[in-house]
């Protein structure tokens, strides 16, 4: 009996071609070329979404009332992560947390930085940290960090 | 609707990391030949198969075609169905619909995973493409590199804000995970057909495992599993006639919301730990099958936990007992086999988990211990007249839910 081949290969992600940039999406996109976050807000149930679906998942209508959302908030629930996608140890633990903005009621996802893992506690302040040059991408946020 | 009846259970003859002794096809043979060895059914009998395993993990992308021979239904109706880890469930509770409408009176539902022959990460990065899309568009390093490429960790580091929102809730400690992991390593050392067996297990030895991510260690998580599993369901009137001894379908019920994780392209509300379907569609499954408490009226459950936290918060989801009692319910040696709730007396899918398989073994595993059939000593001590099967998958916002008796269902 043979043993299991490999076989080399590669799956080219390029091969799928979503449309991601819902306008919900993109208004925040924009937003943070200045280093604030838009979302949307249901003018039915007043729910805030940051990145906003157009519809109000609760009220099943349309939304479209554009609102500034803070760049501060609170950890609603965080893990430490020792080992990486592949399962290769990190050379150091890395922190990452869902945080409730102000004004907002969704959670944003995003590592937590400038902390020790020892400190971390669910309803921790935290802030976001913008970079210096910033052209409207996922990328201008750098992490969260201690308020 | 008619009452419908479990007459049989096929499973491959191990669960295991590995086998390369068969292919995909030829495994589920296994599952489907001890099926009808179980039962002395042929293939004959059956008139209509459900088929359930998960989408991506094999990169195979119509197994229900690929082994048709295998799961004998040349000629006959086919339906596959994958939700993610309830698949197993799901497939179930197709095969009930057929059986219940008056459709069909035999039905077949079979499961497999072959991991060993895929990637298990590669089909979960499968799941999130559009985020992972998102964030490379982005020049977000999605292996956990810079940035805020938080999703790091595949399955357990999503899994992980579950843990920590649950402990928080329930005022748990990461030792009680350690306790509910322990358990049922100790439940499969007894069971034929479980994957990670310790007989030996403490809560003090899995505590000894790494951490992965917080607060989720090496020994709180599933093994990938190869595996398949075969069950055979009948109305009323075929049941009667066709077996000696049947496990009742008294209700079924599934419920999704919004996905958990993977927040980037639209924002979502949900706690990874609030579970809203598996509330919901417990209270749909009680009200069907007339539970008045589920807080003593289950003589065994069977939770999907591919992580260990999972069963004591699904446990208080399920309104089992009341949040932040689950874990004492453990400190108390009441989940155990011969406790007064005994939980995944199988060992649950923390211990064995061939994907596909693994919501439908939390029904076969009831209704085994309903007709007395449980192998190897894992049967529980008492009479077992009625039984909750949960499962859990989709893209961690979607729960089944299956309620067993002794008895078919009255009214």
């Amino acid at each position: 009996m043979e043993e299991t081949r490999e076989v080399q290969g590669a799956w080219e992600l390029s091969t799928f071609k979503f449309r991601i940039e819902g306008d919900g999406f993109q208004l925040m996109l924009n937003s943070m070329k200045d280093a604030k976050l838009k979302g949307l807000k249901c003018q039915e149930c007043g729910t805030v979404y940051c990145p906003a679906p157009f519809y109000c998942r609760k009220c099943h209508v349309f939304i479209d009332d554009e609102v500034e959302v803070s760049d501060h908030g609170e950890v609603m629930t965080y893990t430490i992560g020792y080992a990486d996608v592949r399962g290769e140890p990190l050379d150091e633990p890395r922190v990452s947390c869902m945080v409730k903005l102000d004004g907002c009621d969704t959670w944003f996802m995003g590592v937590l930085d400038e902390v020790e893992p020892d400190d971390v506690h669910i309803g921790m302040r935290v802030k976001l940290k913008w970079n210096e040059e910033r052209v409207g991408s996922l990328q201008d946020m750098e992490a969260f960090i201690p308020e | 609707m008619r009452n419908v009846g479990i007459i049989g259970v096929g499973y491959t003859p191990v669960f295991v990391s590995k086998r390369k002794d068969v292919s995909i096809p030829e495994m589920i043979s296994e599952a489907v030949d001890a099926a009808f060895d179980n039962t002395g059914l042929t293939p004959q009998d059956i008139d209509a198969i459900t088929f359930g395993n998960m989408h991506t993990f094999e990169g195979v992308n119509m197994p229900h075609l690929w082994g048709a021979e295998h799961i004998r239904s040349l000629g006959k109706p086919v339906m596959r169905i994958a939700t993610g880890g309830t698949t197993g469930m799901s497939a179930f509770q197709a095969g009930y619909y057929h059986v219940a409408s008056g459709l069909h009176d035999v039905v077949m539902i079979v499961t497999y995973e072959k991991h060993s022959e895929g990637d298990a990460q590669v089909g979960l990065m499968g799941i999130i493409t559009p985020e992972v899309m998102a964030m490379l568009a982005s020049g977000i390093d999605v292996t956990g590199g810079k940035g805020m490429g938080a999703i790091g960790g595949g399955s357990a580091g999503g899994i992980s804000y579950q843990a920590m929102s649950y402990l928080n809730h329930a005022g748990a400690g990461i030792e009680h995970i350690d306790g509910i992991a322990a358990m049922e390593r100790r439940n499969a050392a007894k069971n034929p057909y479980a994957h990670l067996k310790d007989p030996n297990a403490t809560a003090e030895t899995i505590a000894k495992t790494p951490l992965v991510s917080y607060p989720i260690r090496f020994g709180h998580i599933c093994p990938t599993t190869d595996g398949a599993t075969v069950c055979i369901i009948a109305s009323e009137e075929k049941a009667k006639e066709l077996a000696d001894k049947v496990a009742w379908v008294w209700a079924v019920s599934n419920c999704a919301s919004d996905a958990t994780t993977g927040n980037l392209i639209e924002g979502l509300i949900t706690d990874p730990a609030e579970q809203m379907p598996c509330i919901i569609a417990a209270r749909q499954a009680y009200e069907r099958a007339g539970i008045k408490d589920p807080k003593t009226e289950f003589d065994v459950i069977e939770i999907y936990n591919g992580f260990a936290h999972q069963t004591l918060m699904f446990l208080e989801k399920l309104g089992v007992c009341e949040v932040g009692e689950a874990h004492k319910l453990l400190e108390a040696g009441e989940l155990e086999r011969d406790g007064r709730f005994p939980t995944n007396a199988s060992g649950g899918v923390v211990s064995t988990n061939a994907i596909g398989t693994s919501a439908l073994n939390r029904v076969t595993e009831c209704a085994l211990q309903i007709m007395g059939k449980a192998e190897g000593g894992h049967q529980v001590d008492k009479d077992v007249h009625k039984a909750l099967a949960h499962g859990w998958g989709g893209l961690m916002q979607y729960v089944t839910v299956t309620i067993l008796g002794d008895e078919p269902r009255k009214g």
